[in-house]
C-alpha cells in the first residue's frame, strides 16, 4: 500500500470512547466512537437528548462554551489529536459546525453573515468568489443578499447557516438538525445541495438528525445514539432495513404493540 | 426672549450634546460588539484624562505627544480588562458582566483618587476661552473642538464598522455561539471593542477635563452619556449623534425656561426624564436593533 492509499484510508475524523461531562457532573455521553471515512456523508440519529448534539460539540470545541468537556477518550482530525484543542484553531484546521437552530447573524445581511465567516487571511479577491460559489449552490440567498438576515424564511436561514459555514472551507461540515421545523420539499432541497457539495468538493459531511428517513437517503453509513451510547452502526442500506429503525425512527414496520416495545429495549440493553 | 438667544442656546446645546456624543461613541461601541452596557466607561475617560496630565505634567511630555502615548496605553488597557475581567464571564448572564463594569468602574475612582488625589487639575489645552463670535451669537472654542472631535470619530467607526473586523465585531454582538462555531474570535473582538472605546475614552477625557477640570467627577459623565447612548438606541453610533444633539438642545433651552420655575437644577432632571421617557415609549432607542421576529 503506497502513502498516498494509506492517507486516503485514515478517516477524516476518528472518536475513540469519548465521554462528555458538563459541570463536571452532568455525563452527556458515556463513551462514543464514531469515524466519518474521508469524503464520505456519515449520519447519526437518535431521539431528543440522546447525545447526539453533544457528540458535535465534543468534536467542534463548542462544550466549552456550555460549560462542559471531554472527560475521557480522544478525537482525531485527519489524524490529529484534537480533544483539547480550541474552537477557533479547529475551524481553522477544517471543522465546522453549523449549530442546532440556525443561529445566523440576525441584524447582518446574508452577504455580511459570509464575510464575518470568512478568515480573515482570506483575499478580498478569494472571498468574493467563494461568496459566488455558495449563492450558485443557494440561488435563493442571492436574491436576498442585502436584507437583514433576520427576515428570511427558515429555509433561507438554514441554508445561509449552511453557506456560512462553507465560507470558511471545511474538510468536515458538521450540521445539526438541518431539517428542523422546514417544510419536506425544503428539506429535500438542502439536503441535495449537501450532498451535491459532498460530490463536488469531496467534502466529508456529518449529519445529526431526527428525521432519519431523509437522513439515510443521502448518507452512506450512519450511528444510532441512545442515551449517550452508540447502540447501532452499519451502511444506510442496513439501517432502512433494520426492523428496529424502521419502527421507531422511519415510523414503519409491523405496528407498534407492547411486545415489540420490550424487545427493542432489551435488544438496546445488550448492545450498548 | 428673542430668537438670536434662542438660536444661541440651541446651538450651544447642540455643541454640548455632542461632547456627550463623543462620551457615548465608547459606550456604543461596546455594546455593537458584546451586547453589553459598559458602566465603566466614566471611570475609562476619568483614567484617561489623568493619564495624559500624568505623561504631560509629570513626566514633562509636549501635549502632541502625551494624548497619542495615553491613547495607546488606554488601548493595551482596554485588551487587558477584557482578558482579566471579561474573560471568565464570557457566556455568562450579562447581568454578572454589568456588575463587572461597575466595579471597574468604582475600582477606577478609587484608585485614581489613591494616586493622584481628588484635586482638580486642568489640562490646558490651549485653545483659548475667549468665545468665538458668529454674528451676534457666542460659542464656546472648545465645545467647537470637541465637536469636531466627535464627528470625526463617527466618521471613522462608520467606516470601521463596514469593514471585515467591523462585521466581525458586529457578528459577535449578534451571537456569541454562532461566532465561536464560524471561528470568530470572541474573546479577540470583545477585546478589541473594549481597546477602541478606551481610546475614545482619551478623546473625551481630554475634552471634558479643559472643560471642567479633571477630577473624580468626570466618571459622573456615565450618566449623561448613558441617555445618550440608550435615546439614540444603545448599538447605533449614529444614533449616539443625533441624540446627543437633541438632549444637548432639550437640555440647554430646556433649562433656561424651567430654570427660573424651579429654582435651578432643572438640568439633571431634564436629563432623567429623557432617560426615562426613552426606556418607557421606545426601549430600542431612535436607531437601536429591533430584536427581530418573524410571523
Amino acid at each position: 500500500m503506497s502513502i498516498q492509499e494509506k492517507s486516503e484510508a485514515l478517516p477524516i475524523l476518528s472518536m475513540n470512547s469519548v465521554e462528555v461531562l458538563y459541570d463536571n457532573v452532568m455525563l452527556a455521553i458515556k463513551g462514543v466512537s464514531i469515524q466519518v471515512p474521508r469524503g464520505d456523508m456519515v449520519a447519526l440519529l437518535g431521539s431528543n437528548g440522546a447525545g447526539k448534539s453533544t457528540t458535535l460539540k465534543a468534536i467542534s470545541g463548542l462544550l466549552k462554551a456550555e460549560r462542559g468537556r471531554v472527560s475521557r477518550g480522544e478525537i482525531r482530525f485527519d489524524g490529529t489529536d484534537i480533544t483539547e484543542m480550541l474552537a477557533q484553531k479547529r475551524v481553522e484546521m477544517g471543522i465546522c459546525h453549523v449549530i442546532e437552530g440556525r443561529r445566523v447573524f440576525e441584524h447582518l445581511t446574508p452577504d455580511e453573515n459570509l464575510t464575518a465567516a470568512a478568515p480573515m487571511s482570506m483575499s478580498r479577491s478569494a472571498l468574493n468568489a467563494e461568496k459566488e460559489k455558495i449563492y450558485t449552490y443557494f440561488p435563493r440567498l442571492a436574491e436576498r443578499r442585502n436584507s437583514a438576515a433576520g427576515y428570511l424564511s427558515g429555509g433561507e436561514q438554514q441554508m445561509l447557516a449552511i453557506g456560512r459555514a462553507l465560507v470558511t472551507q471545511p474538510r468536515l461540515l458538521m450540521l445539526d438538525e438541518p431539517s428542523l421545523g422546514l417544510a419536506p420539499f425544503l428539506v429535500e432541497e438542502i439536503f441535495g445541495i449537501i450532498s451535491q457539495i459532498n460530490r463536488q468538493e469531496g467534502m466529508s459531511v456529518l449529519l445529526v438528525e431526527q428525521n432519519a428517513l431523509a437522513a439515510l437517503e443521502i448518507v452512506s453509513e450512519g450511528y444510532l445514539i441512545e442515551n449517550g451510547r452508540v447502540v447501532m452502526h452499519g451502511t444506510a442500506e442496513a439501517l432502512k432495513a433494520n426492523s428496529d429503525i424502521q419502527e421507531f425512527y422511519l415510523g414503519g414496520g409491523e405496528g407498534t404493540d407492547f411486545h415489540n416495545v420490550k424487545h427493542y429495549s432489551r435488544r438496546k440493553r445488550w448492545l450498548s | 426672549m428673542d430668537l438670536i438667544f434662542l438660536t444661541e442656546l440651541a446651538i450651544n446645546g447642540a455643541l454640548t450634546g455632542l461632547l456627550y456624543s463623543l462620551f457615548a461613541i465608547g459606550l456604543v461601541l461596546i455594546y455593537k460588539a458584546s451586547s453589553v452596557p459598559n458602566l465603566a466607561q466614566g471611570g475609562l475617560t476619568m483614567l484617561a484624562a489623568y493619564v495624559v496630565l500624568a505623561l504631560a505634567r509629570d513626566v514633562g511630555m509636549p501635549l502632541w505627544v502625551a494624548i497619542p502615548l495615553a491613547a495607546l496605553l488606554m488601548f493595551g488597557l482596554g485588551f487587558g480588562i477584557e482578558r482579566v475581567a471579561l474573560r471568565r464571564l464570557a457566556g455568562r448572564p450579562v447581568i454578572m458582566i454589568l456588575m463587572m463594569t461597575l466595579g471597574l468602574d468604582i475600582f477606577l475612582r478609587g484608585a485614581t483618587l489613591a494616586i493622584w488625589g481628588g484635586t482638580s487639575r486642568s489640562v490646558e489645552l490651549g485653545v483659548g476661552y475667549d468665545p468665538l463670535l458668529l454674528g451676534d451669537i457666542f460659542i464656546s472654542r472648545i465645545h467647537l473642538v470637541g465637536a469636531a472631535v466627535a464627528i470625526a470619530l463617527f466618521g471613522a467607526f462608520l467606516v470601521f464598522f463596514r469593514s471585515r473586523t467591523g462585521i466581525k465585531l458586529r457578528a459577535i454582538a449578534d451571537d456569541y455561539m454562532a461566532s465561536w462555531s464560524v471561528g470568530i474570535s470572541v474573546e479577540r473582538g470583545v477585546g478589541l471593542s473594549w481597546a477602541l472605546a478606551s481610546v475614545v475614552a482619551v478623546a473625551a477625557g481630554v475634552i471634558w477635563g479643559e472643560i471642567q477640570g479633571v477630577d473624580q467627577a468626570l466618571s459622573l459623565l456615565l450618566l449623561k452619556g448613558l441617555t445618550v447612548a440608550v435615546l439614540g438606541g444603545l448599538d447605533s453610533i449614529l444614533g449616539a449623534i443625533i441624540a446627543g444633539i437633541i438632549l444637548g438642545i432639550v437640555e440647554n433651552v430646556g433649562a433656561e425656561f424651567l430654570d427660573p420655575l424651579v429654582g435651578g437644577g432643572s438640568r439633571e432632571l431634564i436629563v432623567a426624564a429623557v432617560l426615562i421617557l426613552t426606556v418607557m415609549i421606545r426601549p430600542h432607542g431612535l436607531f437601536g436593533r429591533h430584536d427581530i421576529e418573524r410571523v
